[in-house]
């Protein structure tokens, strides 16, 4: 688990959203799918596909690739190509606004922060818990590595379980 | 020592006139002088328990005062008066009733005197004033009532004789309620006879002077040109622009410095609120403190824009905003934390209506910008609802489902 790429994934989503961007691309890694399909279940981002090196092509209808779409499909992984796949986001935007605010990394490489549960609670309710803010504005999120895969704080909270922090989505 | 002292018992000298009786002035450090007996209120006060507890005020009504009330009130109304009279004691009474004198009794907006439409349960006639079978009365029948009116007319009538016959004049054969007081299922208008909007009903007209105020109208108070073109522009009324909360905030002057040399002019920066959700900043400079002062009001007024309040107290979310070097963090707080903010915002939120906030300046604490500042800041809030919608997700204020919608 790299938090270096991590981080390097979350100023480049910041800055893709600061430049407007459709459609834009990170490295491929286990990590980098789990914490996307996680932003994608709380609707901060509106695709995820798995490409090469150049955009998959965009859904007749929807206008942006999909990984279900039954027409182009996913590549497969294979020896060959698994270097030079990257993941391909689409990004939202309402009202002039950027769906995804800024993302910012809360462990860093060289100093991870696990919280437990009672912390956790804390955070949810907007305290702060562990030198980690407490999610106080509408729409913030706080997302951990746990061994159930990667949850926003509220399902961790509701799960009763604890993990790493990994980044916050204002 | 020879001093004759008068006999008294030991238990004398516990009272007060047994204490010494001239009292000796101490070093005095200061040139009021002394107060040398116990200062007694000129005016003396009565505790307001005295004039309630009073068992003189409550007395039952004698003779003349029941005669006195026969006049005012209907039979059944004396009856009712004597059977409340009779449950109370009036010791009791003059024992525990007491006015409501402490800060949390009850503010009535109404006297209840008057029957409101729009509120009040509809004041309906009965149904057995309807009659079914009446008929409209034949053009021989207002002959005949003509005629009676004209034999039993006296010498000397009058107008107001045949306004009194007018009056009585009936158009229909049957039930006399049905004619004048008629049942009817229909909702009663919301206004009454010579009513609008804007103009109470008769019952509840007085004027300025019988209230006590002072005689102000927009005519007498000369309307200025710079007023005339706000209150075209904004619709307001000056009665409405005058119960804004307008504050002048930053004040100072500037310089620009020319060919001539250093020209001075005032700068004055303003808020406007309506204490309920507006608010505006305006700014502007002159070389008059009083016009540049006058001129950012009335900007104020005219930039005033609804700003996203939470359950009308406080903001939705954390907010920060930058402005120049002034950085600065407003805060949303839970019901009666107040608004501990520095002065400028505190002020702020005052015009805006929010009552519940904390706020954080970091950095440089400019004044000019710290307005400026934290009116992006309350104006970069994020609508809960929109949030939903942008991500395509339900949100529930969990506070609103705890007290079923009533915070």
């Amino acid at each position: 688990m790299s938090l270096v790429n991590l981080a390097h994934v979350c100023s480049h989503l910041n800055n893709a959203t600061k430049a407007r961007l459709g459609l834009t691309s990170i490295p491929n890694s286990n990590l980098h799918l789990k914490l996307c399909q996680a932003l994608q279940n709380s609707g901060y981002i509106s695709s995820v596909v798995r490409g090469g090196p150049t955009p998959p092509p965009a859904h007749p209808i929807l206008g942006f690739p999909t990984a279900s779409d039954e027409v182009e499909g996913v590549e497969a992984i294979t020896r060959d190509n698994v270097a030079s796949r990257r993941l391909w986001l689409g990004l939202k935007y309402w009202r002039n606004e950027a769906v995804l605010g800024k993302v910012s990394m809360i462990s860093k490489p060289k100093r991870r922060v696990n919280l437990n549960v009672e912390d956790l609670r804390l955070i949810v309710r907007g305290y702060e818990g562990k030198h980690v803010a407490g999610l106080r504005s509408p729409g913030e999120s706080l997302y951990l590595s746990t061994d159930r895969g990667i949850l926003e704080a509220r399902e961790c909270v509701e799960k009763k379980i604890g993990g790493l922090v990994l980044c916050r989505v204002a | 020592m020879s001093l004759a002292r008068p006999a008294k018992c030991l238990l004398c000298s516990f009272s007060r006139a047994a204490a010494p009786g001239t009292r000796v002035a101490r070093r005095q450090f200061h040139s009021t002088p002394a107060i040398l007996s116990n200062r007694k209120s000129k005016f003396p006060n009565i505790k307001a328990p005295s004039t309630s507890t009073n068992p003189e005020n409550y007395k039952s009504y004698t003779k003349e005062e029941k005669e006195a009330l026969a006049k005012e009130y209907s039979e059944a109304q004396i009856k009712a008066i004597e059977a409340g009279e009779a449950s109370i004691d009036p010791k009791d009474m003059a024992e525990q009733f007491r006015p409501r004198d402490d800060p949390l009794k009850f503010k009535y907006l109404d006297d209840f005197s008057v029957v409101e439409p729009g509120i009040d349960h509809h004041v309906r006639a009965p149904e057995s004033n309807t009659d079914y079978n009446f008929k409209l009365r034949k053009d021989d029948d207002f002959v005949e009532d003509f005629g009676r009116f004209f034999a039993e007319m006296p010498d000397n009538a009058t107008g107001l004789d045949y306004m009194r016959f007018a009056n009585s004049l009936r158009l229909t054969h049957g039930k006399e309620e049905n004619e004048l007081n008629p049942n009817s299922s229909m909702v009663p208008d919301l206004f009454g006879p010579g009513e609008t909007v804007d103009e109470p009903r008769v019952e509840e007209q007085t004027t300025a002077s019988e209230r006590g105020e002072k005689e102000r109208s927009v005519a007498a108070e000369e309307l200025t040109d710079a007023l005339k073109s706000l209150l075209l522009a904004t619709g307001y009324t000056a009665s409405q622009i005058n119960e804004f909360r307008i504050k002048t905030l930053v004040m100072h002057s500037v310089v620009n410095q020319t060919r001539l040399g250093k020209v001075r002019r005032a700068y004055r920066l303003s808020i406007a609120g309506n204490g309920n959700g507006l608010l505006g900043i305006g700014e502007a400079k002159s070389e008059e403190p009083t016009d540049a002062k006058i001129q950012s009001q009335y900007r104020a007024i005219r930039n005033m824009q609804p700003i996203p309040r939470y359950e009308n107290r406080t903001i939705f979310g954390d907010v920060k905003a930058k402005v120049g070097a002034v950085e600065l963090e407003l805060m949303h707080r839970p019901p009666g934390f107040g608004l501990r903010a520095q002065s400028l915002i505190y002020e702020m939120c005052r015009a805006a209506g929010i009552h519940d906030i904390s706020a954080r300046v970091n950095r440089s604490r400019n004044k000019m910008n710290a307005v400026k500042a934290a009116y992006d800041a309350l104006m970069s809030q994020r609508d809960p609802e929109e949030v939903a919608r942008a991500r395509n997700r339900k949100m529930v204020d969990v506070r609103k489902v705890y007290y079923a919608g009533r915070v």
